[in-house]
């Protein structure tokens, strides 16, 4: 623990960091799309949600998400954490049933369908730790 | 079945009808016969015999011992199902021959303690008495590891591991190629002789296991050893003095709840891709310091060195699996033997209990799990319960989320 986000705007611009590796990446990106599980991240101390589909027919890339409540798709999976508990989280730092347990993270919907992206999203651990170290070094978790 | 010395020529030779007849050990007049009765896809070319159709041959000897007639061995080849044989073919040869004793003198290692090493690795009895250079030379690497310091107790264990190891891949290797290779090929009709050269191409991506195997042992090292150091230096904090060969851990047993009904209303091969599912699912969720150590059908059975941890991961993990067919889990801690990679003992049996005690869902834990934990999760008493096989009742906790 002990993560020092500086500001919203910070935690954000990490966040869209890591999605936007996600989208770009060969392999998560199409497989991303194809499980096509809407999901709800609430960053519950900095009151923030971000909700993330798969593109629709037409739009570039693989993931969309917005900065908002107001979509117009119904999320299939909810995820409510801390900004910093999503930093580690996004780093492979937080173990998904541990931190359930422990309450670091509350889910609700087709956690199953959660369940299911793990393995998929695992490689963005260390594409996102590496990007940070760029960026943002005070937020790698070592 | 284990590798035993044969006399294979290298790839690219080609041998007379009388040589082949020695390496298959039959005689010249039975080879031509077999080659007068169709019983080869491709036939040998001028009296030579290559060395794809020489492990042909071989493949026929071995059914001919095992009783099969010329015509069922002829049916076979003609429906390629002796093309799987030519695997054989791209395996490296087997050379040299050396008895016992003169191993022994070469390699330090008493003729007792080869016979020995052998065994632990699974090589069939009467092997020590004609040995392979290969053979030869892993005696004179375990004989350096042995001068190198590991107990004799510790090799016999880690060889006895790799033995069981390696031909578990290999068994899987041969097993999976033939169900999802060899198999769809014979299902579609195709003649024998274009499986046989189908399965030839197929068969040279094999020895691609060995550097995929190589690489995952090595970063399976490399983890075990970070976690060998971590549980080092926890240890000597909590002052813990256990015997040698002992280890306390926590240990958790996980099956599905219904697995034999699922099976039933939804088949095996639906029930098999359940089980798939439910242990990746474990694999990919588990802490840091827990691991599999085995799975036995819809069991999975773990063991970690953070008992808190573990528990935490169990609760949480139920929650994350709304399925038709819920997992029920088993926890407990204490001491345990650690032995040929695996883990034995009072306690073991005692985890293996507690799942049976469990339900849908559930996570049932003992009172050493409940004392290791922390306090974010709740533990409803169940009460002391007569497990299987023990005399003495066993204080039995539902671990869960509390409530909010």
């Amino acid at each position: 623990m002990g993560l020092e986000l500086r500001s919203d705007k910070e935690f954000r611009d990490a966040m869209d960091l890591v999605f936007q590796l996600m989208d770009d990446d060969d392999e998560m990106g199409p497989r991303l799309r194809d499980a096509d599980v809407p999901q709800r991240f609430e960053f519950d101390d900095i009151d923030m949600v971000l909700n993330v589909r798969a593109t629709r027919d037409g739009e570039p890339g693989n993931l969309h998400w917005e900065w908002t409540d107001d979509v117009d798709w119904e999320p299939k999976v909810r995820m409510k954490m801390s900004a910093e508990t999503a930093v580690r989280y996004f780093q492979g730092k937080e173990n998904i049933p541990i931190a359930i347990a422990r309450r670091r993270i509350k889910t609700g919907g087709d956690v199953k369908a959660a369940l299911a992206l793990i393995p998929i999203t695992k490689p963005v651990y260390a594409m996102f730790r590496e990007a940070l170290e760029e960026r943002y070094p005070h937020l790698v978790v070592s | 079945m284990p590798p035993e010395p044969g006399d294979l020529p290298p790839a690219a030779e080609s041998v007379t009808t009388a040589e082949a007849a020695r390496r298959v050990g039959v005689a010249p007049s039975t080879l031509r016969r077999w080659v007068r009765e169709g019983l080869f896809a491709t036939p040998p070319d001028d009296g030579r015999w290559t060395p794809s159709v020489l492990a042909h041959a071989r493949i026929v000897a071995r059914l001919r011992e095992r009783g099969h007639s010329l015509e069922e061995i002829r049916d076979a080849t003609n429906e390629g199902r002796l093309a799987f044989g030519y695997v054989e073919d791209l395996l490296p040869s087997i050379n040299g021959e050396h008895d016992l004793r003169e191993v022994a003198r070469r390699t330090g290692l008493a003729p007792k303690l080869i016979e020995r090493i052998l065994a632990a690795v699974g090589f069939p009895a009467g092997q020590a008495e004609v040995l392979s250079d290969d053979d030869v030379r892993m005696l004179e690497n375990i004989a350096e590891v042995l001068a190198a310091g590991l107990p004799l107790v510790a090799l016999v264990q880690l060889l006895r591991v790799y033995g069981q190891s390696l031909a578990q891949i290999a068994d899987a290797e041969v097993r999976l190629f033939h169900l999802y290779v060899h198999e769809p090929l014979l299902r579609d009709g195709v003649p024998g002789i274009e499986v046989a050269e189908q399965m030839n191409d197929l068969t040279q991506l094999l020895p691609l296991a060995s550097p995929v195997m190589d690489h995952v042992h090595r970063r399976y090292l490399l983890h075990f050893v970070e976690q060998d150091i971590v549980g080092h230096m926890e240890s000597d904090l909590g002052g813990s003095g256990e015997e040698l060969g002992r280890l306390r851990v926590a240990i958790g047993f996980a099956d599905l709840a219904g697995y034999t009904r699922l099976t039933e209303q939804q088949g095996d091969v639906e029930a098999a891709g359940v089980v798939e599912r439910f242990v990746a699912s474990v694999a990919d969720t588990l802490p840091d310091d827990a691991r599999i150590v085995k799975t036995i059908g819809d069991e999975v059975m773990i063991v970690s060195t953070d008992p808190a941890a573990l528990t935490d991961w169990a609760v949480g993990f139920q929650t994350l699996l709304p399925d038709v067919s819920l997992p029920r889990i088993g926890l407990h801690a204490g001491e345990v033997v650690y032995r040929d990679g695996d883990y034995y003992g009072r306690e073991v049996n005692r985890a293996s209990r507690v799942v049976a005690r469990a339900g849908a869902g559930e996570v049932l834990v003992t009172r050493a799990i409940v004392e290791a934990s922390d306090r974010h999760l709740a533990f409803d008493y169940i009460g002391e319960v007569k497990l299987k096989g023990f005399d003495e009742p066993t204080e039995l906790f539902l671990a869960h989320l509390p409530e909010e």
